[in-house]
């Protein structure tokens, strides 16, 4: 096929699939319901890891991990979410986020919102000053 | 010998299929509430990698064919370009298609191209043309030379593989269930392939084929899908990112941060990126293997089950 039919087919192809998608609501960001959902997720990706207890960002769409080693994050990541121990993190704060970095080109970053009462719960539960 | 043979690049006149049969997919799965998942960001990311196969094709496909053509020249044989010629080509490709991809799991080098097939955690048609960017630089071409020398013209031996990528496309679906006894048990189907992209512990490394499953139960790698094991679909560790570049390279730049790590002997670091994935000389990290023999301590009434032989 030439490159001039071919070109225009797939910029339009994508764009329409997009809009098509986005329109029918399957752009809506998960959230999880309570901490057990949370932790469910940290447990699809860390199925032998013992995961105590988490807390939940503000929007639901992140959650703090208690293992028995140290924490772990599990964030919503379009329909789905990822999870990452916190070893080798770094942290950065925004006027109203928590923006987490890691070491990690397939997962490089998660943005935590947070309310200052839940900024101050999950910075002294990190130790970060 | 024949110098000039020509096909129709199959894949781009299939283009338009493609978008009209997601269409068809997306619709099926909005109207019945069934059949599988879409979300936005994860099949426009599928459909931009899809889109750069096709430029990376076009980009680097002359050193490729340029290897074929060298072969062609060395080669005394001439098998011809009848029809039964063909269809041999195709079968015999399906064969190569199932070790490129056995060792596109196995050798971690490999898999750093082909992991972003595997990077979606939804299983739709857009999935199936998640694909990779830097196939060439894994050298798998190799694997098609034995049929070049064997006397299949470059062009064919292209083309067929042109139509092993299109029969695969259709079989990305979770709208589809298993299909008859017969076809399940020669062809690669939704069923089987579905099982391939499973992070299950179970459903980890099998179902190779392309076309005909066939070749998985031949060499031992044949898992079907149970029906009390849904298939989680993914990587055992996903990616946090839908950008296409990430996408594309993170293996790739994961295999040469492991290797340039300071204290190694040339051993390890060459291990990082020929063992299979998951290895590391600390055992820091697992491999598929080491998953499913973990899996098995904690279940042990699974042991000798299918995907855990």
């Amino acid at each position: 096929m030439p490159l001039q039919v071919l070109l225009p087919l797939v910029v339009v192809g994508i764009g329409a699939i997009a809009m098509a998608l986005h329109l029918l609501g399957l752009s809506k960001p998960r959230r999880f319901a309570d901490t057990d959902q949370a932790i469910q997720a940290w447990l699809r990706e860390a199925p032998q890891s013992s995961a105590r207890d988490a807390v939940l960002s503000t929007d639901n769409q992140a959650a703090l991990i208690a293992l028995s080693d140290g924490f772990g994050l599990v964030w919503c990541f379009g329909a789905d979410t990822v999870a990452r121990p916190l070893g080798d993190a770094t942290y950065h704060n925004t006027p109203d986020a928590l923006i987490i970095r890691f070491s990690d080109m397939g997962a490089p970053q998660a943005k935590v919102n947070l309310s200052d009462q839940d900024r101050e719960i999950w910075h002294n539960t990190l130790g970060i000053s | 010998m024949m110098q000039h043979l020509s096909y129709p690049d199959v894949v781009s006149y299939a283009v338009p299929l493609f978008i009209a049969a997601i269409a068809l997919e997306l619709a099926w799965i909005v109207i019945k509430g069934r059949g599988g998942r879409y979300e936005t960001r994860d099949a426009v990311t599928s459909l931009i990698m899809g889109a750069g196969n096709v430029a990376s094709g076009i980009v680097l496909g002359f050193i490729a064919w340029g290897f074929f053509m060298l072969l062609w020249r060395i080669t005394p044989l001439d098998l011809g370009n009848s029809w039964w010629i063909v269809a041999l080509c195709f079968v015999l490709d399906d064969l190569r298609y199932y070790w490129v991809h056995r060792f596109g799991h196995r050798i971690r080098w490999v898999w750093a191209s082909h992991v972003n097939h595997h990077s979606s955690q939804h299983y739709n048609l857009t999935t199936a043309l998640r694909q990779t960017w830097t196939g060439t630089f894994t050298f798998m071409m190799v694997v098609r030379a034995p049929l070049i020398l064997l006397g299949f013209h470059p062009a064919m031996v292209l083309f067929v593989g042109g139509l092993n990528l299109i029969y695969q496309f259709w079989i990305h679906t979770e709208a589809i269930g298993k299909l008859p006894r017969w076809f399940e048990a020669v062809m690669n189907t939704p069923s089987h392939h579905r099982v391939h992209h499973g992070r299950n512990a179970r459903y980890l490394d099998c179902n190779y084929a392309g076309v005909f499953i066939v070749w998985d139960k031949m060499f031992g790698t044949f898992v079907p899908e149970q029906d009390e094991e849904k298939v989680d679909f993914g990587l055992v560790h996903n990616l946090g990112t839908f950008n296409p570049l990430r996408v594309a390279f993170h293996e790739w730049a994961g295999i040469f941060k492991d290797m340039s790590q300071p204290g190694l002997s040339l051993r390890e670091r060459l291990m990082y990126a020929l063992a299979p994935p998951g290895w590391s000389h600390d055992s820091s990290r697992q491999t598929s293997d080491q998953i499913k023999q973990e899996h098995l301590r904690d279940h042990p009434e699974d042991r000798g089950a299918a995907g855990f032989n």
